[in-house]
């Protein structure tokens, strides 16, 4: 079963081409890394699969649906590469809101967000205003509202972005236990060794287009690092 | 969905600096009231003769009451001028529309967000002030009524047309627009119901554009008889009102839909 696939999209800015013809299949389950240099298009290939965008040529699906329809985003749990959290709202009202909106109600959204704080280690802080956060904080409250409900698609762009080592080996802690009960997952990310950690899959873009796709193990030769074979990939002949 | 979002978009509007500029303003408008309607017998002498209060009345009841309609429709499109357009640049409605959440739905929950707060001022001021004319004047209450009923479907039309253009316009330009087109097609309306001749421009705008100023007109001039002929339009201009508040929302979805985020 396919969970989400760009299927020959192509994505314009006016002259400016930010994805060219990308095709990328995520079966239900995988864990996908997306990696490419600054620009590559990783977080435009988000954004259609998202319904934030559309493609200009080509076609994006999230659990079978056109991401424009609300019905394809229902479990499905993104964190933003750039996470801005409304300032003067409570962490834990924001988490119930989610909740909601996430089709959780009554007990089982209550359930819901409590698992969230305990999980993420931000229980103390429920009461604050995100405003008054630190960038870690706010990186784990982003993790918190993408983990509510236990979605079986997670989309993370950059997602240890602010966390301190100990932060970044929770979240780590974090998607393993997604990965375990099954969810599927696409991580945008520079950090090559958290892919390597994490994902059993990886897609390579740049300049917009796929240079390499598949499981680890075949785009990685024998004796290459991740890292050495996305420098081989990229870089200039 | 709608009703989480709204919510939390009336809160977030009830935070803003502007919700406070909005309150003081309404209060301000029923002090104002306050102080103009607090007149009696003899207050006004014209050539050694005291003039009737309740002529005076019966002239400045529509005035101000309708001065106070159309600060209240104003009020409702600038708040709603970047109620939409601030939550996408700065990328925190992209959290929400992650969620199994249309944009459409999305959309009308922030424009409700505004008119909360455009509403709540809007009826203390006009209520403040119907209260003052009705009590201290005698004045029938029914003008007052279907004044703040236009006020509420005009305010409704503009936040809409606000909030649209704010998805293509920065907030000075639909702050301009609001607060220039707002009070020009109230005059315009008046200046053609006062049987002025209008071309151009100026006739588009008063035969294209939301009859605001028609429909205030109408809904204050029973309370003076020289011009009390005008309310017998009332009721048509209010359904023409509510299409135009229901044209707002309907653009608003539209729009939206086509908008490619973060903006």
């Amino acid at each position: 079963m396919v969970a989400l696939e760009l299927a020959g999209a192509t994505k314009r800015y006016g002259r400016h081409t930010a994805l060219e013809d990308l095709h990328l299949v995520v079966p239900a389950g995988a864990a996908v890394g997306l990696l490419g240099p600054n620009g590559a298009g990783k977080t435009t290939a988000l954004r259609l699969l998202l319904g934030f965008a559309r493609p200009t040529r080509g076609a994006a699906r999230l659990g079978g649906h056109d991401p424009y329809d609300p019905r394809a985003r229902q479990g499905v749990g993104y964190l933003p590469e750039r996470l801005n959290l409304p300032a003067s709202m409570s962490l834990r009202g924001f988490l119930r809101l989610h909740a909601a909106l996430a089709g959780l109600a009554g007990d089982a959204r209550t359930r819901a967000v409590e698992a969230a704080l305990e999980t993420t280690g931000i229980r103390e802080r429920a009461g604050e205003a995100l405003g008054g956060l630190s960038r870690g904080l706010g990186q784990r409250v982003g993790f918190a509202q993408a983990l509510l409900g236990e979605p079986q698609l997670l989309l993370l762009d950059e997602p240890t972005t602010g966390l301190d080592p100990l932060g970044v080996r929770d979240a780590r802690d974090w998607i393993a236990r997604a990965r375990a009960r099954g969810a599927t997952l696409l991580i945008s990310s520079h950090v090559l060794s958290e892919v390597e950690r994490t994902c059993d899959h990886v897609a390579i873009l740049h300049q917009g287009r796929l240079v390499a796709s598949g499981p680890l193990d075949a785009v990685v030769r024998p004796g290459e690092s991740l890292e050495d074979a996305f420098v081989r990939l990229v870089s200039p002949p | 969905m709608l009703a989480p979002l709204a919510a939390e978009a009336l809160r977030d509007a009830l935070r803003r600096r502007l919700a406070l500029v909005v309150a003081g303003v309404a209060l301000l408008g029923v002090a104002s009231a306050e102080s103009c309607t607090a007149f009696g017998p003899g207050t006004w002498v014209v050539d050694g003769q005291s003039v009737d209060p309740e002529l005076v009345a019966a002239w400045l009841a529509p005035l101000l009451f309708g001065f106070e309609i159309l600060l209240f429709v104003v009020l409702a499109g600038l708040l709603a001028a970047d109620h939409l357009a601030r939550p996408l640049a700065e990328g925190s409605a992209l959290l929400w529309l992650a969620r199994p959440v249309g944009r459409g739905a999305y959309a009308l929950a922030r424009l409700a967000g505004a008119l909360g707060v455009a509403y709540a001022a809007g009826a203390v001021l006009l209520g403040g002030t119907a209260v003052l004319l009705v009590g201290r004047h005698d004045l029938a209450a029914g003008p007052a009524v279907v004044g703040a009923l236009a006020g509420a479907l005009g305010a409704a039309g503009v936040a809409g047309l606000a909030m649209s253009a704010s998805l293509w316009l920065g907030r000075v330009a639909v702050v301009t627009l609001v607060g220039t087109l707002v009070p020009l097609v109230a005059l315009i309306n008046t200046l053609r119901a006062a049987g002025a001749r209008l071309d151009g421009f100026l006739g588009l705008l008063d035969r294209g554009a939301p009859p605001l100023g028609r429909a205030i007109l109408a809904a204050v001039a029973p309370w003076n008889p020289h011009v009390s002929d005008l309310g017998a339009e009332a009721p048509r201009l209010l359904a023409v009102l509510a299409a135009w508040a229901l044209a707002g929302g309907a653009l608003l979805v539209l729009s939206f839909r086509r908008v490619e985020l973060p903006r």
